[in-house]
């Protein structure tokens, strides 16, 4: 047998070198020039006027455009979410009627695209003059004028919240689904009534399993806002065009909006990561502790599990 | 004779085409323990159910102090109650059950004063001091203020059975309450549940633990295939069985505990 080289140190004493990767070098290489490239565009293009966007980035007109894009947001997400929830708890109700309709909401709400609802509802008053409360065919009420009740910002936010409430009340459904039906059987031995028990023991349960949908949906709505700026109401994006078609810095004002919505979306982003965090933190730490009895109910003498 | 707490007549459920009570009839005395016992899949769980109407019966009545659970009479023609009618009787019977169920996203306190503030509509502070009272009869006073997933099986059951209580009820259901315990857990359940039969509480128990049943049932009923085949005291049916198949099935469970 060949002895090995006298130069070759013990096997137990040396470390074995990692595979070369060539290929995060050259692709690193590529990208690297590829970025700098970008920067350099960003930098040295006259065109992007950076002056011109450090001028209008904190102006009042822009920063009232953000709040509105804030406050549509908000409105939206809130008004969404609260029919949302109503159409999950009618979808699984055992009304046939309550079922269908929720399932005819959800249908046609997810069906259109928002832009096209918002200019629908801003235009109802072409389809329906007049607004009354009253019986069908007989006698009415109230009645409103509906260019007065119709206003770009209340097409907007039906536009924007009606699209939210049907995502919100599958994911609502499932989320309540979710929840074990030996919570509610628990509530009805208590004697906590149908309304009680899905305040205080389902809906508090289901909204969890559902907050990081729900957050990924906040992000998305943020952003589906700038399409308001076709009712010319003044958000963000179209504060931004307002001032562009009076001074034609197309570019740096288009900037301005591009940054605070990557702000935005960056800051959203960081808390529904803190909260999924939170969750996940807390969660696990019940898994842990169930552990021991979780066992003996789903894999020991094969009973119904409740 | 005085008039029993619960009284079952005739009481039949099926699940579409599968017939799983056939006609039981049982009544149950105040203060006193009654044991089911039975084959897997004879329904006692269903039983039970039917007792506060978590299952409708498909036929048969129960009635709770003489009064039929979960239909009322309207001059001369019978209603189904609706549920929130309902809830007021089913507050009368606590029910335990096998996976505990109790409310993850409130503490142990929480879970107990819940129903006492929502149902009874007495003041939190009131509740919370009735709950602190239960709880310490449970040994979970300590815990009060652990979430349920923070505790152990036997902890959970003990809270479970404390959260029942608060609702003073005139009579406690158990299915199982420790079936799905690690077997070193068990014993303090029990020792919570032979303690609420010495204070006189009427219980309902459906159990697996034979030596439960010779000990504290005063009553103790066979179940199998949807009828009840024997009943009578535990001393008498677990020492002189008259049917085969009470026979076959205790020199099974007994042999193997
Ligand atoms: N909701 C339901 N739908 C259909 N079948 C059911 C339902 N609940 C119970 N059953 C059936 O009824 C029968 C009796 O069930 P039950 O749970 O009452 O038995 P059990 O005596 O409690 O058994 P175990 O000791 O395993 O708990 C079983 O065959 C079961 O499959
Ligand atoms: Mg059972």
């Amino acid at each position: 047998m060949k002895q090995p080289p006298l130069l070759q140190p013990s096997i137990h004493e040396v470390r074995p070198l990692p595979v070369p990767k060539i290929w995060h070098w050259i692709g690193g290489a590529i990208l690297t020039l590829l970025a700098m490239g970008f920067v350099q565009v960003l930098v040295t293009n006259d065109n992007m006027q950076w002056g011109v966007v450090a001028k209008y980035l904190f102006s009042a007109q822009i920063l009232s455009g953000l709040g509105m894009t804030l406050m549509l947001t908000v409105l939206a997400m809130v008004l969404g979410l609260a029919i949302g929830i109503i159409l999950a708890i009618m979808r699984l109700s055992s009304s046939r009627v309550f079922q269908t309709t929720s399932w005819g909401w959800i249908w046609f709400f997810r069906g259109i695209p928002p832009l096209v609802q918002m200019i629908f509802w801003y235009n109802l008053a072409l389809l329906l003059p007049q607004i009354s409360i009253g019986i069908p065919f007989g006698p009415k009420l109230a009645s409103w004028d509906t260019n007065l009740l119709i206003t770009p910002f209340s097409a907007a936010i039906m536009g924007l919240a009606f699209t939210e409430s049907a995502y919100a009340a599958e994911m609502i459904r499932a989320g309540i689904q979710a929840v074990s039906s030996g919570q509610t059987e628990a509530a009805a031995t208590l004697g906590l009534t149908r309304g009680q028990t899905l305040r205080r023991v389902i809906l508090p349960q289901a909204l969890r399993i559902v907050i990081p949908p729900i957050g990924n949906d906040t992000i998305s709505m943020l952003k589906f806002t700038s399409l308001v700026s076709v009712l010319a109401l003044p958000d963000l994006l179209y504060s931004a065009q307002m001032v562009y078609a009076r001074t034609y810095q197309t570019v740096p004002l288009l900037i301005v909006a591009t940054i605070w919505y990557l702000v935005l979306t960056t800051v959203l982003t960081l808390l529904e990561h803190a909260l999924e965090h939170r969750l996940k933190a807390e969660h696990q730490k019940s898994l842990a502790k169930t552990r021991s009895w979780f066992r003996p109910r789903f894999f020991g003498s094969g009973q119904r599990a409740y | 004779m005085t008039e029993p707490l619960l009284k079952v007549e005739q009481l039949r459920k099926s699940f579409g085409a599968h017939d799983v009570l056939r006609g039981i009839d049982l009544a149950v005395k105040r203060g006193d323990v009654t044991c089911i016992v039975g084959p897997s899949g004879s329904g006692k769980s269903t039983l039970l159910r039917c007792l506060n109407h978590l299952e409708t019966p498909t036929k048969g009545v129960v009635f709770l102090n003489g009064v039929p659970v979960g239909v009322r009479w309207k001059g001369n023609r019978l209603y189904q109650m609706s549920f929130n009618e309902l809830a007021r009787q089913r507050q009368r019977m606590g029910m335990v059950f096998q996976a505990f169920n109790l409310f993850p996203h409130k503490t142990v306190l929480e879970n107990v004063t819940e129903a006492p503030i929502l149902v009874r509509r007495i003041k939190r502070k009131a509740a919370e001091v009735e709950a602190m009272d239960l709880l310490e009869r449970v040994g979970m006073a300590e815990r009060a203020n652990y979430y349920p997933p923070q505790l152990s099986g036997g902890q959970q059951q003990r809270a479970a059975i404390a959260r029942s209580l608060a609702m003073k009820p005139d009579l406690m259901l158990f299915d199982e309450p420790t079936s799905a315990l690690d077997p070193e857990l068990v014993g303090e359940v029990l020792a919570v549940m032979r303690q609420l039969a010495d204070d006189g509480m009427t219980m309902v128990v459906v159990t697996h633990e034979m030596g439960f049943a010779r000990d504290v049932a005063d009553h103790l009923v066979f179940m199998d295939g949807g009828v009840i085949i024997e009943e009578g005291a535990p001393a008498d049916l677990l020492t002189h069985p008259h049917h085969e198949r009470t026979k076959a099935f205790l020199s099974r469970v007994l042999n193997t505990v």
